[in-house]
């Protein structure tokens, strides 16, 4: 038996190897979950099934779907930013600073711009120290954007313990609520979803694939992946295209931070860390999971947050613990990591 | 013209059996050129030459015999018994191993410590002591010095090339794929090789030679075995044959249009294209490898710079081009200081560039020929007009005759001449005002050669573009320079006008 190489990749495989991951994926889950916490293959079968058409699962979906645009750029290039859970905080802090401590709530449609538009400046910001690091240091960017995590979570901590603390927080250590016009709308018939974030979801998808496709901007980021030396004989800067591929995923990022805010947190909780939803890493499966094809970010974020939702499901109904939300995930997506070998190779039985 | 001399042996048609014989092989790839009913083979003792024009199937038809690729149809037979090769571990098992143009080595490892991560990877041990003895004694015999203990990152390419045939004797070659592992060595260093590989042929082992070059497989080979678009035109021996004859079967027709004719001088403006002015560049290993050059090209001029590899052509390149810094000089763009400016700056005011490793600093394999003409800032500024650029695709692979399944097919499915092509009909196409070329043509055939050359010559002569060209290919700088320039050192030795250059001076001040 040898693998060989596939001269076209499979087609449709795009669509076939993530959905085959998944029901593989889900099988073994649950037999792991049989296995070593006894849960029946029936209730957790019916957890993952009814998670997949749970009204609860939209939120998740449309803020992993923005993330996973977001983590996508930067893979294009092959940058790996790790670090997209420490820029949206940051974004999260950002629109909080507008809201809370500036006079601009006071025109609410003025306000909402302004929080989406700092939250953006500062997760680029954040997001292009690592970038400026790569680019003319050479130093991996992996490390530097996953510390940088911790960093945010730390920085905001302080603000939130000291100079941000609120005044009718009842104990909590918390930021006060923002001011009620510039939270975001919710859409009548919901509890979570908000007419901002859908909109924030419909531009960044479709501001980013035109921006991959059709600008020179994104081409380039695209052949960043593949052959920097090309770009660079090219005539392409490439310090700063790597510097403004972080920096436009951060900005990204950064704007979920405050749709969090504005459309669902409505306050920061001291201490981050165990306040976040992790989203910024959970993100990293999206877009893997999407084979960084942006129009299969949406299907991407629809599994992920379906079988997030699926592990809470099993955790309400008492038969595992908090670590089941991943058991499901990580094993999807171990089984998309084997089976996408297929999308580029194919297995020819030869005899010896 | 180069005269071949014989490094040829008493080689005759001993009564061998075939020590590998390749029996009806066929593989196909979507829209590029396959291999149809390939019949080839190899016996003990000779230098087999496999040579066809750019896409004929030459690398094809090696990587299966080193399992690379898996053929659709055909058996391959090793001392007459039909074996499998699935990998390349298989092809070493029957004693084939292969050598290609890309040194396959790790740079931060001593010569040593690569031959031995190779033998390791194939199950095969020794002491670092006995590996260290053989690269003395080896090198030796060939005449290139390599220090067994120096790390990789410090040799030239010949040296590494060296390491790389050494490697595949140390894991036990008894027949050596050479995939134009010597077609780009500079001509003093191929004809020691030469006597190499006929020492080793000489000992029973096999070689089978795949090349572009009708005269490197002259020199050396013993057969010749002729591919044209996947077919096998013939196998002739090596003695029966003229180049002419050869020629004939790699381009049927097509072989008419070769021509070493100096092509007509064209008349040079008025207008200086470039100026450079007492440059100094330092080279990789932190010694000036270009030492005050001064040289000017005019509008519509064809500049050649003739000279051995590892004289500081390359540095002067590629600091002309804004890819390696100025220590000292000037370089002028129409009257314009670009020194130091960056290549960013430099190539948007009408300036391409042609560079050698044109799978590295050319084009993006993986992108496709509209995708990598879109990347250049000469050609798209901002928004990409798919439309415009689609158009241009389609015209340069018409006007090049670029072998591609569509303007849509990632480049790396294209062979490596057609590759190239990509690469230059593009820069032809951005050279507004200036183009500037390091070794043009090595990688095409002799058709396809001719083709570029005359092609640039006419952009010189009509659209008033000033060429700078440096090639370590003598008949292309005397066919295509209005001006010869001969470096040496670093230095510019000496410059003569094209039509009245002398060939034995200019190869004096070359090797002086």
């Amino acid at each position: 038996m040898v693998l060989v190489k596939r001269i076209k990749p499979l087609p449709l495989g795009g669509i076939l190897i993530p959905l085959l991951s998944i029901v593989i994926g889900i099988l073994i889950s649950t037999i792991i979950l049989y296995v070593i916490v006894g849960a029946s293959p029936i209730i957790t079968l019916s957890c993952v099934v009814s998670s997949l058409i749970s009204p609860e699962i939209v939120l998740t979906f449309l803020f992993l779907t923005i993330l996973g645009v977001a983590l996508l750029v930067a893979f294009s290039g092959s940058i790996w930013n790790i670090g997209a859970e420490g820029q949206l905080w940051l974004g999260t802090a950002a629109a909080a600073y507008v809201a809370l401590f500036t006079t601009l709530p006071q025109a609410p449609i003025v306000a909402k711009i302004v929080m989406v538009l700092l939250a953006m400046v500062l997760g680029g910001a954040w997001a292009a120290v690592a970038g400026i690091l790569r680019a003319y240091l050479n130093i991996d960017e992996v490390p530097v954007t996953l510390i940088m995590n911790y960093i945010a979570y730390y920085v905001i901590n302080y603000l939130v313990r000291g100079p941000w603390l609120g005044k009718e927080t009842w104990g909590y250590i918390r930021t006060d609520m923002i001011p009620d016009q510039v939270k975001f709308v919710l859409i009548p018939g919901s509890t979570t979803i908000t007419y901002e974030v859908l909109i924030l979801a419909v531009l960044t998808i479709a501001l980013t694939y035109f921006m991959l496709k059709y600008t020179a901007l994104g081409l380039r980021i695209r052949i960043l992946g593949s052959n920097p030396d090309a770009l660079k004989a090219a005539g392409v800067n490439v310090r700063a295209l790597i510097i403004t591929a972080l920096a436009i995923s951060g900005a990204i990022a950064g704007a979920m931070g405050a749709a969090q805010l504005a459309g669902y947190l409505h306050r920061i909780s001291y201490p981050i860390e165990s306040h976040t939803a992790n989203y910024g890493y959970t993100a990293i499966l999206v877009a893997w999971l999407s084979m960084l094809d942006i129009r299969a970010i949406p299907i991407a974020a629809y599994i992920v947050s379906a079988l997030y939702q699926a592990g809470i499901s099993m955790q309400i109904a008492g038969v595992s613990g908090a670590s089941a939300t991943y058991v499901f995930i990580g094993t999807v997506l171990l089984t998309f990591t084997v089976l996408r070998v297929f999308s580029e190779y194919t297995i020819k039985i030869v005899r010896r | 013209m180069t005269e071949s001399k014989a490094y040829n042996s008493n080689f005759s048609l001993k009564i061998n059996t075939p020590i590998v014989s390749v029996k009806n092989i066929s593989k196909r790839f979507p829209g590029a050129v396959a291999l149809d009913n390939v019949n080839f083979d190899i016996l003990e003792g000779e230098v087999h030459a496999l040579l066809g024009e750019n896409g004929a199937g030459k690398s094809t038809l090696v990587k299966i015999l080193y399992g690379i690729y898996s053929p659709d149809k055909g058996e391959i037979y090793v001392r007459g018994r039909r074996v499998r090769i699935n990998s390349p571990k298989d092809a070493i098992k029957h004693g084939i191993v292969m050598v290609s143009q890309i040194p396959q080595i790790i740079d931060r490892l001593t010569v040593a410590e690569n031959i031995i991560l190779g033998l390791e990877k194939y199950g095969l041990t020794s002491r670092i002591s006995e590996v260290r003895d053989f690269i003395k004694v080896k090198s030796k015999e060939v005449g290139i010095a390599v220090d067994p203990d120096i790390e990789v990152w410090k040799l030239s390419y010949t040296q590494k090339q060296l390491v790389e045939i050494l490697r595949a004797l140390l894991i036990g070659a008894r027949i050596l794929l050479l995939d134009e592992a010597i077609t780009f060595l500079p001509l003093i260093e191929k004809r020691k090789f030469y006597k190499f590989i006929r020492n080793f042929v000489d000992e029973g082992g096999s070689v089978v030679l795949i090349t572009h070059k009708i005269y490197e497989a002259m020199d050396i080979a013993d057969r010749i075995t002729v591919l044209r678009q996947g077919r096998v035109v013939g196998t002739v021996r090596r003695d029966e044959v003229s180049p002419d004859d050869v020629r004939k079967m790699m381009f049927a027709e097509k072989s008419a249009q070769i021509t070493y004719e100096r092509l007509p001088t064209s008349k040079p403006r008025d207008v200086v294209a470039l100026e450079i002015r007492d440059l100094w560049v330092m080279g990789d290993y932190g010694v000036h490898a270009v030492k005050g050059v001064n040289l000017t090209v005019k509008a519509g001029e064809v500049v050649g710079i003739a000279g051995i590899a590892g004289n500081g052509q390359k540095e002067l390149i590629q600091a002309v081009i804004g890819l390696r810094k100025v220590e000292k000089g000037n370089i002028m763009l129409y009257s314009e200081d670009v020194t130091n400016k960056g290549v960013a700056k430099i190539r948007v005011k009408g300036v391409g560039y042609i560079p050698d490793q044109p799978a590295r600093f050319g084009v993006s394999l993986d992108n496709n020929i509209e995708e990598n003409l879109a990347m250049l800032p000469a050609i798209t500024r901002r928004i990409i007009k798919w439309g415009a650029v689609r158009e241009l695709a389609r015209k340069l692979i018409n006007e090049f005759n670029i072998l591609t399944p569509s303007s849509k097919a990632p480049v790396k499915l294209l062979s490596g001449g057609n590759i190239m092509k990509v690469l230059v009909s593009r820069e032809l196409f951005v050279a507004k005002r200036l183009l500037v070329a390091y070794n043009p043509t090595r990688t095409l055939d002799e058709v396809t050669a001719i083709m570029v050359r005359k092609i640039i010559k006419e952009k010189a002569a009509k659209d008033g573009v000033g060429v700078l060209i440096a090639s370590e290919d003598l008949d292309e700088i005397f066919q295509i320079a209005d001006t010869i320039a001969v470096m040496n050192s670093g230095k510019i030795v000496g410059t003569f006008p094209g039509d009245k250059a002398n060939r034995d001076e200019v190869e004096r001040l070359m090797v002086m």
